[in-house]
């Protein structure tokens, strides 16, 4: 009995010890949040850097990733939310996956981007439009002069997919067919390669690789300076807009994160993004890497949200 | 090909890889055991371990725990009539019986011989087709997917043999669940009422877990005893006529592989309907179809291959486009890229050597893991020898953590809770409870299947039968529908053509 009492006793003491000074960042092993299941893209970059994150801590603690999979990733992002603000859970973010629900206003969203520490940023992939290759179609041109609905693959209409692709043929003047509820960015590639429709709007590094293995030919990207050879760009196709459709990867902790456990953290995630074993990684895998600051993630998530406030009307029915 | 497949050997049989290995099967075995944990689960969990290691060794030990898993969630479903993972389901209909019937140790002899022929047979189907891998993935499109989902809920009739109607009731409240949470195709929640939790849907795991663990702990307890009624009769002896009884079997034993391998070609199909259709057919195919369901040991063979042989077939979407197959192929690739292999359609072509390797340490684990278990069949037959005052609590407790631990969400076990009062309403009055598990894995793609094939076709519901494989799919589909009732005409006809 004895013992157990000392046991309570110790934990108690643990739980109401003062949090540790900021200049002892980091003294316990850091929970490194990731709202989607194991395996996918977000999971991936969080699992790379995490043991070089480790080796550019002013203190030598661990980096937990934890995959916390539940209404899609609105569980994940409130935990970091709700986080006690000591830099000790951090997540990733999808921008702007998990902006999109915060701007069509879903119910019970238990968190507020705006008001998060935004610690840096892992890059964005940008949009563009793909047919297969034995298409007919060469450019956007061909599919806007259609006098038929163009069908396009994509994931349920609250996905940022299916948001991109309204808002996309909208601008360009396209007239749309979506066929929707594919399970991820993979499937609806494959789907339209299958037939299942005519083109797909898309991130551009999962369509490269259906480039490269002969399947898929990108007939335009939303980027100011097309990446794709013989691809227009977003200012041949008259809409410099598209460019902001991208998928960012931001990381960040919960609201009043103290200056200087920000500092530290936003510090050694640019680090270990810079660092040698990271461009290895990325080379190997064919992922790219954009290291970005805290100053360029909270661009980046200010950016999208203009641009998604505008276009509010696609993003499909609040939850 | 053959010096890549050579390549790949020398580097799996170094001393660290098959040290890997056999800790990924030794991992897979117990983490099969253990109700709600999966593959996935343990992959995510290991997976990340792996980075410090050669890609062989990681490979290894993703490959052996994935063959293992399958094999330790067999023993559950036979000796205390808990699944470890849905595709062991089917497993239960004829493993708990010979449990009880004190057979416990032949059909877990069966179960590792199956299994391990099934792996194998899968693999070397798997190599054959590797030349037409992208023409089998690009063959099924939303209507095959409509339509094998639909085949997969007709074996719901066959689940409990003279109880159809009841069977098709149950099967009528799982695709109830199955429907709630995210519409994928329209967007918003259904049936959520409002809690959070459910909206990704009811999860499998605790659903499973309340299914199956607490009813029948409930009833054990209540008549009190042990599992094998008869507890002098248990023979644990009977361990290698099971082992034989899978060759004795060959014809079941190669339909069950064919039908795992075909399967788990198909891309989000996974192993529960290739396990059902394998047993389906086999009931379908016997002499004595009213045998099963109370310890045929056809009923081990077919599953448990089908289980195993989807493991091969699983790779074919990976091989073909480096997209997975199921969730467990989607964190095996997690951990891939962790060691700087790119997912997609170019990982063939840029990581050949690895991907042999790895298709080798899925052989080696799923015949390694049945000779592991067998070893262990001795100490775990025993279980069902076990009074209830203590085989009770142990289940109640692993069960509620393995609820908890697939997610580590609080909500999973009040559904394991709710979901073991359904399973105690479902026996309590006779019901069969499989059907609700397979309408729960296979309501949403047959929803959402069904919406895209309309939606491809303008609202022709001619894309179901004008397309070749979805036609072979329905005419399939008829059959299962009327084959028994035409066989039981034609067995009527003929013993009154004998009286008279």
């Amino acid at each position: 009995m004895n013992k157990l009492l000392a046991a309570l006793t110790t934990c108690v003491g643990m739980v109401t010890a003062p949090v540790a000074m900021a200049a002892d960042f980091p003294a316990k092993n850091i929970q490194f949040v990731i709202p989607v299941s194991p395996g996918g893209g977000f999971d991936t970059y969080v699992r790379a850097v995490a043991p070089i994150l480790e080796r550019h801590l002013p203190q030598s603690v661990n980096i937990v990733p934890t995959n916390i999979p539940a209404a899609g990733g609105a569980r994940g992002a409130a935990q970091v939310y709700r986080a006690k603000p000591d830099g000790y859970t951090i997540g990733i973010f999808n921008i702007p996956g998990m902006l999109v629900p915060q701007i069509r206003g879903d119910s019970d969203l238990q968190y507020d981007l705006k008001k998060m520490t935004w610690l840096g940023s892992f890059g964005q992939d940008g949009y563009g439009v793909g047919v297969p290759t034995a298409s007919p179609y060469k450019t956007v041109a061909d599919l806007k002069a259609l006098d038929r609905p163009v069908k396009f693959t994509a994931s349920g209409p609250s996905s940022t997919a299916y948001s991109a692709t309204m808002i996309a043929t909208d601008m360009l003047g396209i007239k749309r067919e979506i066929i929707s509820g594919y399970k991820g960015s993979n499937d609806y590639v494959l789907a339209v390669i299958r037939g299942d429709g005519d083109a797909v709007i898309g991130p551009l590094p999962v369509m490269e690789k259906f480039v490269e293995s002969g399947e898929l030919r990108i007939i335009g990207t939303f980027e100011e300076k097309s990446s794709v050879p013989g691809a227009q760009n977003a200012i041949e196709m008259g809409q410099p807009d598209l460019s902001k459709l991208s998928v960012g990867r931001l990381v960040a902790g919960p609201p009043d994160l103290p200056p200087e456990v920000a500092k530290t953290l936003s510090e050694s995630l640019m680090a270990a993004m810079q660092d040698p074993a990271m461009a290895t990684w990325s080379k190997e895998s064919g992922i790219a890497v954009e290291p970005g600051d805290a100053a360029s993630a909270k661009g980046i998530l200010e950016g999208q949200f203009n641009f998604y406030e505008r276009y509010s009307k696609y993003l499909g029915p609040a939850n | 090909m053959l010096d890549v497949a050579l390549t790949a050997a020398g580097n799996v049989f170094t001393f660290q890889s098959l040290l890997f290995l056999t800790i990924g099967m030794l991992i897979g075995l117990v983490v099969g055991v253990v109700p709600g944990m999966g593959g996935t689960t343990a992959l995510a969990v290991f997976g990340p371990m792996t980075v410090g290691l050669d890609p062989y060794s990681a490979l290894s030990l993703a490959g052996g725990l994935m063959g293992a898993v399958s094999f330790g969630g067999s023993v559950t479903s036979i000796l205390i009539n808990l699944p470890g993972g849905a595709p062991n389901a089917a497993t239960c209909l004829d493993g708990y019986p010979l449990a009880q019937q004190g057979k416990a140790g032949l059909a877990l002899g069966a179960s590792a011989s199956a299994s391990s022929v099934g792996g194998v047979i899968g693999v070397f189907t798997l190599l054959l087709v590797i030349p037409i891998s992208k023409k089998i993935v690009l063959a099924f499109g939303p209507s095959e997917f409509f339509l094998l989902a639909t085949l997969g809920l007709v074996t719901i009739a066959a689940c409990a043999p003279g109880r159809m109607l009841r069977a098709m009731i149950v099967g009528g409240i799982g695709l109830l669940f199955a429907f709630i949470g995210f519409d994928n195709v329209n967007g918003g929640t259904r049936f959520t009422f409002g809690i959070e939790h459910l909206w990704e849907g009811i999860p499998l795991a605790p659903a499973m877990i309340g299914l199956f663990a607490f009813p029948e702990m409930i009833e054990l307890s209540a008549k009190g005893g042990s599992i094998a009624k008869d507890k002098g009769q248990v023979g644990l002896t009977g361990t290698l006529d099971g082992v034989w009884a899978s060759f004795k079997y060959w014809k079941t034993l190669l339909r069950g592989s064919l039908i795992g391998t075909l399967v788990g070609a198909i891309p989000g199909v996974g192993g529960t309907v290739a396990a059902f259709l394998a047993y389906f057919s086999t009931v379908q195919a016997s002499k004595n179809p009213e045998s099963f369901g109370k310890g045929n040991i056809e009923g081990v063979i077919a599953p448990e291959a089908a289980n195993n042989a989807k493991d091969g077939g699983n790779l074919i979407p990976t091989l073909a486009f480096g997209i997975p197959g199921t969730a467990e192929m989607a964190v095996l690739l997690g951990v891939l890229v962790l060691h700087g292999m790119e997912p997609g359609p170019t990982m063939i072509l840029h990581h050949e050597a690895e991907i042999y390797g790895l298709i080798l340490t899925l052989t080696l684990s799923s015949i390694l893991a049945s000779v592991i278990g067998l070893m262990m069949v001795r100490p775990l037959a025993m279980i069902t020898r076990l009074d209830a005052h203590i085989l009770v609590p142990s289940v109640i407790a692993i069960s509620f953590v393995g609820a908890y631990a697939n997610n580590s969400l609080p909500g999973d076990i009040v559904l394991a809770f709710v979901f073991g009062v359904i399973g105690y309403l479902l026996i309590r009055f006779d019901y069969p409870r499989l059907p609700l598990v397979i309408a729960l894995v296979l309501g949403e793609l047959a929803e959402r299947s069904f919406a895209q094939a309309m939606m491809i076709s303008g609202g022709s519901w001619s894309i179901f039968v004008t397309r070749p494989i979805s036609a072979l799919l329905f005419a399939l589909i008829v059959m299962a529908l009327t084959y028994p009732m035409i066989r039981t005409l034609l067995q009527r006809r003929h013993s009154v053509e004998e009286v008279s």
